[in-house]
């Protein structure tokens, strides 16, 4: 393809070691650059990474970076100071008899990221190294209930001595967390007064965090936690991030960089809180997805996300992703929203092994990572992976991983697997291979049928998008059988999650606990006192939304604001997130209008008979989101040609083993493949960055946006 | 399979083996040599030659004698006599039964009320070492904390005869 290149959008995915620079252009072709990750001054790492796209274009960011109209970061900077306990001198101030939080923690948390036999496996399970050491955590006399009143008054001078005190060790910031302070922050308030009193008076000055002002919420703990990240590690990556932001301007860009948050939205890095900046890895695709099902008027997507290490699934029901509101990364609860998504260890480069014990194969859960396995000697990787599995396959092309730029062993590969699998199982090779492949497929498909059913709804509602590097190599496999509406893959599948990440709004989200209880067939004023109360919550939200733009530079008309509630029937234990699509409850129409909106989604994800309205209803959380208008990718848009692909798309042919036989497979070249091409299985179609396999008896069509249709040949397959 | 060399096998059973490589160990499948290197570490350790068929726990082993015999041995080669006597017998007992005896060793009212739990520390007659700690009723027999079927983990685990 030659036609004039436009830089367009910058995508950056800064991890632990590598520095990912995703550039799109106005086509909505993209390249990938990659540098080493500089921790020292990031921004350095982030230009070598964007330069190293680039000059796959023969251009460089002083002459790219002025036509680009938006930039989004993503890193895990904050996430690696926060597992090597890397942050500032933080000192914490709790409800007296709580001062042992980080040494008790939450069961959960001594098992949270283990693989289910180790949660069963109680010995496995460790406390976490505290967050902040108990000789820097104080106590101080005071007690709100849990209405909001006051129990016990606050102990003033003992809150005075308490901040001398940590003063005294040298803290660098204090946080403030006090029970139920998100029904009452009467008390932090009050000791944030006495901080400030006690830093005047010594000469000193450090920030003072109150949990009321960051993370209103219930859950004393979880907020704690997200309270501490936030004053620990969070605040000094700010810096980091400001020095990214001048310097893509420093090379003409004229945009504020945008960071990838948790909530699905991007902020920037002077929003008060960075924390939810921490997580942003798998959800980048979710939100490609869901903009592409608006775009394409899709409803219901099931997103799947085949990487190296680990397999992600995320539901869009109704143009819309879940929320959970309490999150855990890093072996810590949070309480941030955070695009639901699941994770499950089984990816491309798990490891394959034979369970001495019962002679089964067992797939992950851990896994080579970018080291891709056996057949990649340089890699250093002695067991066998799945990639192993598809290289001696023929699946994969060992001379064209990512374009040729690694070459891969076959014979190593299959080296691996006869010793380590076919060997002990006393089975060919090939065969092994293809079972490995086939549970693999079957493993997964059970994942993806759990998190439809388990919501309560059908693949025939719903579309199977597949993406990330492996995704289009299985969506065969895993679609088998399930009989999904329609099977898509995207054309840039190995690079949606970053191009995701540059289809999100810039938006801000704040929640808020409310814990409102709400009756059924009250009068009319009742419902419009309470639609009052929510009304207050939503206006101070609301007060946080518009701050935190106007440090961009929106003003409140710029915004568009959204409720959402969070809701559940009074005394059930699950709620779930109910967007009123407005700005605010109106009167007691607006909240009739939320509670029926609730009533609908319960029926929809547990079952209509299950609706309880007599028990009455529970508002747990508050939440105002408010968005503005950022420029973001165009769709890929071509004239449909015929059915037949040209001729300079073919590759030939290759032997492949499919299921217990040899077959020959044709070979495509994704690149060369024309919008309304179709092409019947068993065919390979290679790119650079990924290969889509259509298995026999199916075959695919390239639509007019470059995405592929995997179809079942029903009617062939009758003849 | 996972094959641990001697170096991290020692760190394991003497406790200094960083968490997260015992965790590693711990969540890997088992390594099918690890019995007989135990084993080995362990004999090399002891003062005395009798072939050790079973760590009983810390500080004890079931050894097989030249007479063809198999005791309860300790560390410091006291003999606690045949294997299938409970060894407790033959130690030396001190039992905690009175508050004071409980403070001495826990905070005040962190411990035990003696009147319903005494514990009961049993100590090598020889190198005074501590060797198990029970906590029962007053009153309750000393227990014969278990008592392992050598013949059939030799012949069905190890697949070879006991020695």
């Amino acid at each position: 393809m030659t036609h004039q290149r436009e830089p367009r959008i910058l995508a950056i995915d800064a991890g632990g070691t590598m520095t990912d620079t995703f550039i799109i252009d106005q086509a909505g072709d993209f390249v990938v650059g990659k540098a080493q990750t500089t921790p020292e001054d990031e921004s350095v790492g982030f230009l070598n990474s964007a330069n190293d796209a680039l000059s796959y274009w023969d251009t460089n960011s002083t002459r790219a970076f002025p036509s680009l109209v938006t930039g989004i970061y993503s890193g895990t900077t904050i996430l690696n100071r926060l597992l090597q306990r890397q942050g500032r001198k933080v000192g914490v101030l709790v409800s007296r008899g709580m001062e042992d939080y980080f040494k008790l923690e939450l069961g959960e948390q001594t098992y949270l990221g283990y693989s289910y036999s180790d949660r069963l496996h109680v010995v496995t399970h460790q406390h976490n190294p505290p967050l902040v050491p108990r000789s820097l955590i104080r106590g101080i006399p005071e007690r709100i209930d849990t209405f909001g009143d006051i129990a016990i008054p606050l102990y003033e001078e003992e809150a005075r001595k308490a901040v001398e005190e940590l003063l005294e060790e040298g803290v660098e910031s204090i946080c403030v967390n006090l029970l139920f302070s998100y029904r009452n922050p009467a008390h932090e308030h009050r000791v944030k007064e006495l901080a400030e009193e006690v830093m005047r008076e010594r000469g000193t000055e450090v920030p003072v965090y109150l949990s009321s002002e960051y993370y209103p919420v219930r859950g004393d703990f979880p907020r704690l936690n997200t309270l501490v990240v936030e004053a620990f590690v969070a605040e000094p990556s700010r810096k980091q991030m400001k020095l990214i932001d001048s310097r893509v301007k420093e090379q003409g860009a004229r945009f504020d960089l945008r960071i990838m948050a948790s909530h699905g939205g991007t902020i920037t890095h002077e929003a008060q809180e960075l924390a939810r900046t921490l997580i942003s890895g798998p959800i980048g695709g979710v939100i490609g997805a869901r903009w592409l099902a608006e775009r394409t008027g899709i409803p219901n997507v099931m997103c799947t996300d085949i990487g190296g290490t680990s397999f992600d699934l995320a539901i869009i029901t109704e143009g819309e992703f879940d929320i959970k509101p309490y999150p855990d990364i890093a072996r810590t609860l949070l309480a941030i929203p955070l695009v639901e998504t699941d994770s499950v260890g089984s990816g491309t480069g798990s490891y394959i092994r034979v369970n001495p014990t019962s002679n089964r194969i067992e797939i992950g859960p851990d896994s080579a990572g970018y080291r891709i396995g056996c057949c990649w000697p340089e890699g250093g990787v002695d067991t066998p992976t799945i990639t192993d599995c598809n290289v001696a396959l023929g699946t994969l092309n060992p001379d064209y991983f990512l374009g040729g730029d690694i070459k891969l062993d076959r014979d190593a590969a299959l080296r691996a697997l006869q010793e380590q699998v076919a060997g002990p199982l006393k089975i060919d090779v090939y065969e092994a291979a293809a079972g490995v492949v086939e549970l693999f497929e079957e493993s997964l498909k059970n994942e993806v049928l759990a998190r439809i059913l388990g919501k309560g709804y059908a693949p025939v509602n719903y579309t199977l998008l597949s993406y990330g590097g492996g995704g289009p190599l299985h969506v065969g496999g895993i679609s088998e059988g399930l009989g999904f509406e329609q099977v898509l893959v995207p054309s840039w599948a190995a690079g949606f999650s970053a191009f995701g990440c540059a289809c999100s709004d810039f938006e801000y989200r704040y929640d808020a606990s409310i814990d409102l209880p709400v009756l059924p067939g009250l009068p009319d004023e009742v419902y419009e006192g309470v639609a009052a109360m929510i009304n207050a919550k939503v206006a101070g939200l609301r007060e946080k939304v518009i701050g935190e733009f106007a440090k961009s530079g929106f003003s409140e008309k710029d915004i568009s604001f959204r409720v959402l509630l969070r809701m559940q029937y009074l005394g059930q234990l699950r709620d779930l997130e109910v967007n009123t699509g407005r700005e605010w409850i109106d009167g007691a129409r607006g909240m009739l209008d939320a509670i029926a909106a609730f009533e609908d989604l319960y029926g929809k994800v547990y079952a209509r008979a299950a609706k309880s309205p007599e028990l009455g209803y529970l508002i747990p959380m508050v939440i105002v989101s408010g968005t503005v208008d950022v420029e973001k990718p165009a769709l890929p848009d071509e004239p449909l040609q015929g059915e037949e692909p040209p001729a300079s798309a073919s590759k030939g042919e290759r032997e492949v083993f499919w299921k217990r036989r040899w077959l020959k497979a044709s070979i495509w070249e994704m690149g060369e493949l024309k919008a309304g091409n179709r092409l019947h299985g068993l065919a390979i179609i290679e790119s650079p960055s990924t290969t889509l396999v259509v298995p026999p008896e199916c075959s695919v069509f390239l639509d007019g946006h470059r995405i592929f249709h995997l179809q079942r040949d029903e009617a062939e397959a009758e003849e | 399979m996972p094959a641990y060399d001697r170096e991290t096998l020692e760190m394991l059973l003497d406790g200094k083996l960083p968490w997260n490589e015992v965790r590693a160990i711990m969540s890997s499948f088992k390594d099918p040599d690890r019995f007989d290197k135990m084993v080995e570490i362990m004999q090399s350790r002891v003062p005395w030659d009798d072939r050790i068929l079973l760590p009983l726990g810390l500080h004890l082993y079931i050894a097989s004698k030249p007479d063809g015999s198999r005791v309860v041995k300790c560390d410091c080669g006291y003999e606690f006599g045949d294997w299938r006597q409970n060894w407790k017998l033959e130690a030396l007992i001190y039992v905690r039964d009175t508050e004071e005896k409980m403070q001495e060793i826990y905070p005040p009212l962190m411990h035990s009320n003696p009147e319903w739990i005494e514990l009961r520390e049993y100590y090598c007659p020889r190198c005074r070492t501590q060797l198990e700690v029970e906590a029962l009723p007053p009153g309750y027999p000393v227990v014969h904390d278990f008592q392992p079927d050598l013949e059939t983990f030799y012949k069905e685990w190890l697949n070879r005869d006991l020695p």
